[in-house]
């Protein structure tokens, strides 16, 4: 039995140590955020945080992730909730400003991508509160892999981003 | 039971009912039982339903697969010819055979600027009128509707309660099958609503499904968990055509509760969970023993082999209706001319995640199949085929799930047939996900095409005669692969007998340059490359992709243009406006022109790097289209990095703006993919592309900037198709901006830096 900490709540599993994190949150847990792209940390699509930084939970063991807290797109919007203090109510209607503004881009295509790109926004935003498009190509492309859309939609994902940042500083302000 | 006609519609009233009243649309169809869509008959199969309180259903056989389209733009159609708001419409039910009515598949989706929805929605639109004319009463013709309220003679009743206690169905003639690739077709002439009214198309509407898919609400295809449900992973063959000499044997104390399935070449593990059935069928994999096979000319011999080894006599020659004059006569009398062959790679559709499918084959004889595909129905014809049973047997549910731009039109997208041929072993359920080197190994390619141009320019820098021949194998197979293996049946493969498509090429790029006095364009097909010499006979299976068939013709025929107007010294944008007549051509290049910042002017060379501007038109299904890249080339290390891509596009009446400038700048950015990077890599066994470093797509980090220019035309009258087709503008544009920036033609694809150091030195 190994003890999870996803989204905010404790979750036990019954699975073998080297089993690939990926399967343990969609099969066990029935989380249907990080998809299985490839298998091979090469698009991200599986991508979720782990103690806030973003790993691709398909060559993730599950023995790695015991202990660290996981957030994966369905936990988004409380880690942010939590991040402003926000009370149960407010918490509830709230959504996360990266998931906002994907929203209001109208960003995802078919979107099977789209749970790895929200993912490493919110990693990004939160290590810088307003990157330049620069920034932004940085993030999404270096590290293990870069972050793969095949519809096309990186230039949505960076006016995104960047909807997304100024949203967040507005809200500072407030 | 009352029965009224309604322009060759048929309105009946079965009753009365205490709640629940509504307006069902659905279908008849000469010799066949309007349930023999369903496996439960009392469920409704209509297009649309008018409710009691205003709200409104629609059902299409389609499945949307990332445009949108089903959500935003079909909304529209059905909400303007009912002249009801957007939002009356809350249920959209797509893609699932047991609960649509028309079939067909996600391809041409607006239907030359009538689909389905469309004339179903008119045909209801005119039985509310005769029921409100009734209703009110006043005669029909002095009646108005807005925002599905009907007034007249200073009443109104509203859409709601013209169906209020009552069971109204109302009967749509259609012609078509079904279970084929294309589905029922809406017959008859409804009276349409004018263009000029329009309210709702227009707008941009967002997207629905984005919502559930951004907030991890949504049912993906990748959630469907059956109970008892086995997880699969299935062993291909060694090469593309091995046969199995023996399966490996699963080491039991290892994995305890796996399985192996073998039915004739196809091997598949099922485990009770997933991580066991990837180590189980790896550890099979490895004990498997195929025959060996090199039927393939290999990667590097491709072009060479489709030029000197392929049969291009077989098929009937496909001859442009838009060829005139004596070209052998006018290049003759030219005083310049061009000859130059094009080449285009074998490219893969690469879905970011591979296809998956679960599969419940149950022991009453049904089967029901949970997948991701763009034609259900012919999938469910494709599956019944295979088992030998009646397509009544077979249901296909529909998710949503990773696009793949073509390759499941015809049916399948890879793993359905394996899935329902272990379900039907195993007696569970099975779930059968591919697994990266699988997509990208054992799916269909987009065909590899070469084109052999000659040209003339007559003195004055005009061209005189223009003449290209297309060369490309068969391009759409939709034989179910796990039957091929399996040794069950499937429909004929392109080149064999009874096959809807065959092996011929066809004219699929428009000729656009009218002003051209001498024009001889023809296409030549043959069948798919190692596929009779494979014992399995699978080799290389084809199918659409994106733009079939037109980006393989478009990026010859708009770079020899590019290179004609260099060799006649004119400006390449210039040159294509002074060939062109029709207006909307005319239009949209002049909009490319002064939206991108082409400016005539010497290639600029500063730094060691090399600027240029390039562009590229087309004309598909009712849509002009016109791009320009501006593009900077290192010569010393071949580098290209494409910095703008500017689109301007004329689909007639733009039905969503918003919508439709994603989906233009998605298509833009795959054909800059597909232009500087694709090509299937395979030896003279099968692919070796195995992953993303293997096949590497466009990343964000060379991302360009990207401008669409809507240009809406309503004179035109109807909307036109195919916003994702920016994917074919990229090449050609990028291409032309290298022979601006060089002088350097690079005729094959894709332009990676070592071809482009090469060309350059």
């Amino acid at each position: 039995m190994t003890t999870l900490a996803v989204n905010g709540m404790k979750r036990e599993v019954q699975a073998p140590a080297d089993t690939p994190l990926l399967y343990v949150l969609r099969n066990d847990l029935e989380l249907s955020g990080p998809q299985f792209g490839c298998g091979m940390a090469q698009c991200g699509a599986c991508s979720v945080l782990l103690n806030g930084k973003e790993v691709r939970s398909c060559i993730t063991t599950l023995g790695s992730a015991a202990g660290k807290e996981i957030t994966t797109l369905e936990g988004l919007s409380a880690r942010w909730a939590q991040q402003k203090g926000l009370s149960g109510a407010d918490a509830a209607k709230t959504l996360h400003p990266v998931q906002a503004a994907w929203i209001e881009e109208q960003t995802p295509l078919c979107g099977f991508c789209q749970n790895g790109m929200m993912i490493k926004a919110t990693e990004l935003l939160e290590h810088n509160a307003s990157p330049t498009v620069s920034e932004i190509k940085d993030a999404f492309t270096s590290g293990i892999s870069p972050h793969l859309c095949r519809c096309g939609s990186y230039t949505a994902i960076i006016q995104s981003v960047q909807r997304a940042a100024a949203s967040m500083a507005k809200r500072s302000e407030a | 039971m009352s029965k009224t006609d309604v322009f060759g519609a048929s309105l009946s009233r079965r009753g009365f009912v205490q709640a629940g009243g509504a307006l069902l649309a659905g279908f008849a169809l000469a010799g066949k039982s309007a349930s023999a869509n369903v496996l439960n008959p009392a469920r409704p199969e209509s297009w649309i339903e008018i409710h009691e309180d205003n709200t409104i259903l629609m059902r299409t056989g389609k499945s949307d697969f990332g445009q949108g389209t089903i959500f935003t733009a079909y909304r529209q159609i059905v909400a303007e010819e009912l002249s009801a708001p957007f939002a009356a419409i809350t249920t959209v039910v797509s893609g699932d055979t047991d609960r649509t009515p028309d079939g067909g598949g996600t391809f041409d989706l607006l239907g030359g600027g009538m689909p389905n929805v469309r004339k179903a929605s008119a045909y209801v639109f005119q039985a509310l009128l005769d029921l409100a004319s009734k209703h009110l009463p006043v005669p029909k013709d002095q009646l108005s509707v807005k925002d599905g309220v009907v007034s007249g003679g200073g009443k109104s009743v509203s859409y709601g309660d013209l169906v209020k206690g009552q069971k109204l169905n109302l009967t749509i003639p259609v012609k078509g099958d079904l279970n084929s690739m294309f589905g029922l077709t809406v017959d008859g002439n409804p009276p349409l609503k004018p263009v000029s009214q329009y309210t709702v198309i227009g707008q941009s509407f967002p997207n629905s499904a984005i919502i559930s898919k951004v907030t991890a609400k949504e049912t993906w295809v990748t959630d469907v968990r059956l109970p008892g449900m086995l997880h699969a992973r299935v062993v291909h063959p060694k090469s593309l055509g091995s046969k199995l000499i023996s399966a490996g044997t699963l080491d039991k104390t290892r994995f305890p509760h796996s399985q192996v399935v073998v039915k004739g070449n196809l091997v598949g593990v099922v485990a009770p969970t997933e991580w066991e059935a990837i180590k189980a069928a790896q550890q099979v994999a490895s004990g498997t023993k195929w025959t060996e096979w090199k039927g393939l000319p290999g990667d590097q011999r491709l072009f060479q082999f489709l030029k000197e080894d392929a049969d291009w006599k077989n098929a009937p020659v496909a001859a442009s209706k838009t060829n005139k004059g004596d070209v052998p006569a006018a290049i003759a009398s030219s005083p310049k001319k061009l000859t130059a062959t094009y080449q285009l790679p074998f490219l893969k559709h690469a879905p970011i995640g591979p296809t998956m499918a679960v599969a419940d084959v149950r022991s009453d004889g049904t089967v029901h199949v949970y997948t991701h595909t763009q034609n259900p129905q012919a999938l469910r014809t494709g599956i019944a085929f295979m088992l030998s049973t009646s397509v009544d047997n077979v249901v296909v549910r529909t998710f949503a799930g990773a696009g793949h731009y073509g390759r499941s039109n015809g049916g399948n997208a890879g793993a359905e047939d394996e899935a329902v041929i272990l379900s039907q072993a195993v007696g569970k359920p099975v779930r059968v996900q591919w697994m990266r080197p699988d997509d990208l190994q054992w799916s269909t390619q987009s065909s590899a095409a070469l084109s052999d141009v000659r040209l003339s320019l007559d003195a004055q820098g005009s061209l005189s005669g223009y003449e290209i021949s297309h060369y490309m194998p068969a391009m759409q197979d939709d034989r179910l692969v796990g039957a091929l293996l399996a040794g069950l049946p499937t429909i004929p493969a392109p080149n064999e007998k009874g096959s809807i498509f065959g092996i011929a090429n066809g004219m699929n790029d428009p000729w656009v340059y009218d002003a051209t006095p001498a024009v001889l364009e023809r296409a030549y097909g043959t069948g798919q490359v190692g596929q009779t010499s494979s014992p399995i006979n699978v080799g290389l299976r084809d199918h659409s992709m994106r733009t079939p068939g037109q980006y393989q013709q478009n990026f010859p025929r708009e770079l020899a243009m590019t290179e004609a107007a260099v060799l006649g010294g004119k400006d390449p944008l210039q040159f294509r406006i002074q060939h062109a007549r029709e207006k909307r051509l005319l239009g949209v290049l002049e909009s490319v022109r002064d939206n991108s910042g082409w400016n005539t002017r010497p290639a600029r060379v500063s730094d060691g790097i090399s600027r240029g501007q390039g562009v590229a038109v087309m004309f598909r299904a009712g849509t002009y289209w016109a791009c320009v890249a501006h593009i900077a080339v290192n010569p010393a290390s071949g580098v290209i990095k494409v910095e703008k891509i500017t689109v301007a596009v004329d689909p007639g009446i733009v039905i969503n703006p918003a919508q439709l400038k994603r989906q233009v700048e998605g298509g833009a950015v795959m054909g800059v993919s597909m232009a500087l990077l694709e090509e299937l890599r395979f030896d003279e066994s099968g692919i070796t592309s195995n992953d993303w470093r293997s096949y590497p797509i466009l990343t964000m980090a060379d991302v360009p900037e990207i401008k669409v220019v809507l240009v809406n035309n309503p004179e035109v009258g109807s909307y036109g198709q195919g916003s994702e087709a920016a994917n074919a503008l990229s090449a050609p544009a990028i291409a032309g901006a290298l022979l601006d920036a060089t002088g350097k033609a690079a005729r094959r694809l894709p332009l990676k830096p070592e071809y482009i150091k090469a060309l350059l030195a």
